[in-house]
């Protein structure tokens, strides 16, 4: 037996610390890194009936990811445009649904953050309520309001900004409001975490010695709140980039969201590995794209989840 | 002026914030007594309770319900479990893993919910194919891989609520009891837990929460067991209906409740505080120590209680309203209103087709269209349509013969007629 082994389990007790160790394993490697390694390898495997499978014909085989880029054998086409448009699309809108959520959520983590008094309790309670109710009912609620006869277009026409109803559905207004609706709980509290502990004699000192508000912002909060900003900005862009019920609900009937050709693949066309792919794909880009604008940022993954 | 205009600019901006916020849910709410079939808000019809019997009365929803509270209990067990263990062995593991270690249970929080879905399902599939199961084994069913799939990320935010309070522990109270003669897991059930109770708490309501509300993950995996989100996803994808709105504020109603009675709490055990720091020693020996009211000072608990009032008020008024005759009302006056627009649209028509006649003489209308007494003015009649393209297209075309759309820019005849 090793020695840390020994040194847990004598520290623990042997019962309670094989419990433990037993969780643990089962939770990371059982859960967390062999499904990905599985769905990875899957990923690299032909469609196969099931009786098939583990026969002659199951090699590893590039199709998959192929198909991602080239489209379809035989197709016509030299790059499977449709599902890269898709693709591109997502990040693109992922990453503005971010921005727009810093903008929105940050003024008010500084106001919560920094702000004494009863009614700030009021507010972080009013702030929690809309999430708690479901995620489908919070898109349902928006699509209330940007039907073609919704409340939206009702008020639009009645004070005669539009003659006929504008269709907010099919030109993605409403899958924009409510990707960015759906998680802007999860930009306010690590934002707000931190500025909480910010000592607001600093801001007080920086005011004294004659500096303007965007100064105090640009020059002492936001580099103090660096580390939930970008803690906020990853867990928004992973979760917009990788929403399923938004795009489903308002999401127009000619655009669709990556993760949607993926639930297609899995549900409709039943083409389990090529589905794995993309969602190997996406997985695989959006840490890239994190980690990069990580490192741009010179911010720890350790800050992440404070 | 400069501070209060700033001031003001704030103001406005949290009006604009908690407007986005809380408008759709307001708006949600307001659908769920409107009477029309597709929920909205305006126009209002007739204050109506039918939706809430439709809710009740539909299987689907009820059956949801039912598989989200079995799979949401299986998911706090687990994820508590599994969340407590993993604080734990942050604490103590050796200091090289530990960056790897924090950064792998972590990642789940990041990882797309489909992506944990579909990763699942994969290999729990291939565990099923290698063990030799059949494909309606335990390790395919639904409610195993939903609990397994949620129990993945959200077993990590059950640490990371864990992780803070352990943070604050002292290990000595454990070495303490154990140098006393306790068993390791004495000391853990009678020392750490008791330590660890509130954030168990937490950590089981936000697991039982996320997990009720959990989409990405469970359309992946939920099998012969679609939980609510799982239903509520499809009824609001093919049509909907005000019932999902009144479901909707039921759960926001239900919500409120359990703020407010937090919050009351909370409030409760400050006053009572306050008053026993206040009180003389002669008060707190004697028990003499007048604690305040429920109701006291506490803005909370009053609204709890207006609030439970006007639910009551609202259930007893649903049991005895009906509103047939306002729904009947609105029929009659739609049906009226219907028959104003026909009516006119009709006179219009014949306005319209009296002044044509005036303008043209009899002969040279086109044939056919004179025959038309309909109410539409002979729009419908295929002739009418015919006949009027055709014209202009028989004066513009007749050099080059062709009839086609393109004005004969096809035709190969007439690109070499330009080239010589």
């Amino acid at each position: 037996m090793p020695r840390f082994l020994k040194d847990f389990l004598t520290r623990n007790g042997t019962g309670p610390g094989l419990v433990m160790l037993g969780l643990v394993l089962f939770w990371t490697v059982g859960l967390i890194i062999l499904p990905q390694l599985s769905m990875l390898d899957f990923s690299f495997r032909p469609n196969l009936p099931p009786p098939e499978i583990g026969g002659p014909k199951d090699v590893y085989t590039l199709e998959n990811y192929k198909y991602l880029v080239y489209g379809p054998e035989g197709g016509g086409q030299a790059y499977n445009a449709v599902d890269l448009m898709v693709f591109f699309r997502t990040l693109v809108a992922a990453v503005c649904v971010t921005v727009f959520n810093l903008i929105l959520c940050y003024p008010i983590a500084y106001y919560l953050g920094q702000t004494k008094g009863n009614h700030i309790r009021v507010l972080a309670l009013m702030l929690i309520i809309p999430y708690w109710i479901n995620e489908i009912l919070r898109a349902f609620a928006l699509r209330i309001i940007f039907g073609e006869t919704g409340v939206l277009n009702t008020i639009l026409t009645g004070i005669g900004l539009f003659d006929t109803p504008f269709d907010f559905i099919r030109n993605d207004y409403a899958l924009y409001a409510g990707l960015g609706y759906a998680y802007i709980l999860l930009m306010i509290f690590p934002i707000y975490n931190v500025i909480e502990s910010l000592d607001h004699n600093q801001i007080e000192a920086a005011r004294d010695l004659g500096a303007p508000w965007w100064r105090i912002h640009w020059r002492v909060v936001i580099p103090y709140a660096k580390p939930g900003i970008s803690s906020g900005c990853t867990m928004v862009f992973m979760l917009s980039a990788g929403a399923l019920a938004a795009p489903q609900i308002l999401g127009g009937p000619s655009s669709l969201w990556f993760t949607q050709l993926i639930y297609q693949q899995f549900n409709d066309s039943s083409d389990w590995p090529q589905g794995a792919a993309y969602a190997v794909v996406l997985l695989v880009t959006c840490i890239l794209l994190v980690l990069a604008i990580m490192r741009l940022f010179k911010v720890n993954m350790g800050d992440i989840g404070k | 002026m400069n501070l209060s205009f700033l001031r003001l600019s704030v103001w406005i901006y949290l009006a604009i914030f908690f407007a986005y916020l809380l408008g759709p849910l307001v708006i949600m709410a307001v659908t769920a007594f409107n009477s029309p079939s597709f929920p909205s808000a305006t126009p209002w019809e007739c204050l109506t309770f039918e939706w809430f019997s439709a809710l009740f009365q539909d299987t689907r929803i009820l059956n949801g319900i039912k598989n989200s509270i079995i799979i949401g209990a299986g998911t706090v067990v687990l994820s508590v479990l599994m969340g407590l263990a993993g604080a734990l062995m942050l604490t103590q593991i050796w200091p090289k893993l530990r960056a790897t270690y924090y950064t792998v249970i972590i990642a789940p929080i990041l990882i797309p919910g489909v992506v944990l879905g579909i990763s699942t399902l994969v290999f729990w599939d291939r565990i099923n194919r290698m063990v030799g199961l059949g494909p309606d084994s335990v390790l395919s069913s639904g409610l195993f891989l939903t609990i397994l799939g949620q129990s993945t990320f959200i077993a990590s935010y059950c640490m990371l609520v864990l992780v803070a309070r352990l943070q604050r522990y002292d290990t000595a109270l454990t070495e303490a009891a154990l140098d006393l003669g306790a068993t390791h897991a004495q000391a853990f059930r009678k020392v750490l837990l008791p330590f660890m109770r509130p954030a168990i708490a937490s950590a089981a309501v936000l697991a039982f929460l996320a997990s009720f509300e959990n989409y990405n993950t469970t359309t992946f995996t939920f099998g012969e067991y679609p939980t609510l989100t799982i239903e509520l996803a499809q009824k609001v994808r093919y049509g909907i209906s005000p019932a999902i709105s009144a479901l909707a504020f039921i759960i926001v109603i239900l919500t409120v409740f359990a703020a407010l009675t937090n919050e009351a709490a909370i409030r409760r055990r400050e006053l009572v505080a306050a008053a026993r720091r206040e009180a003389t020693v002669a008060e707190l020996s004697g028990g003499g120590v007048k604690l305040p009211g429920f109701l006291s000072g506490n803005a909370a608990a009053g609204l709890l209680v207006a609030l439970a009032i006007a639910t009551i008020v609202v259930v007893g008024t649903a049991t005895v309203y009906s509103p047939d005759q306002c729904i009947t009302d609105i029929r009659e006056q739609k049906r009226i209103e219907a028959d104003l627009r026909a009516e006119e649209l009709r006179r219009k028509r014949d306005e319209e087709r009296k002044l044509k006649a005036a303008e043209e003489p009899a002969p040279a209308a086109p044939t056919g269209t004179g025959t038309s007494s309909g109410s539409f003015g002979g729009v419908f009649d295929p002739n009418a349509l015919q006949n009027a393209p055709a014209a202009p297209e028989a004066e513009a075309n007749p050099p080059a013969g062709n009839n086609s759309g393109f004005g004969g820019v096809f035709d190969p005849n007439a690109l070499k007629g330009t080239d010589n």
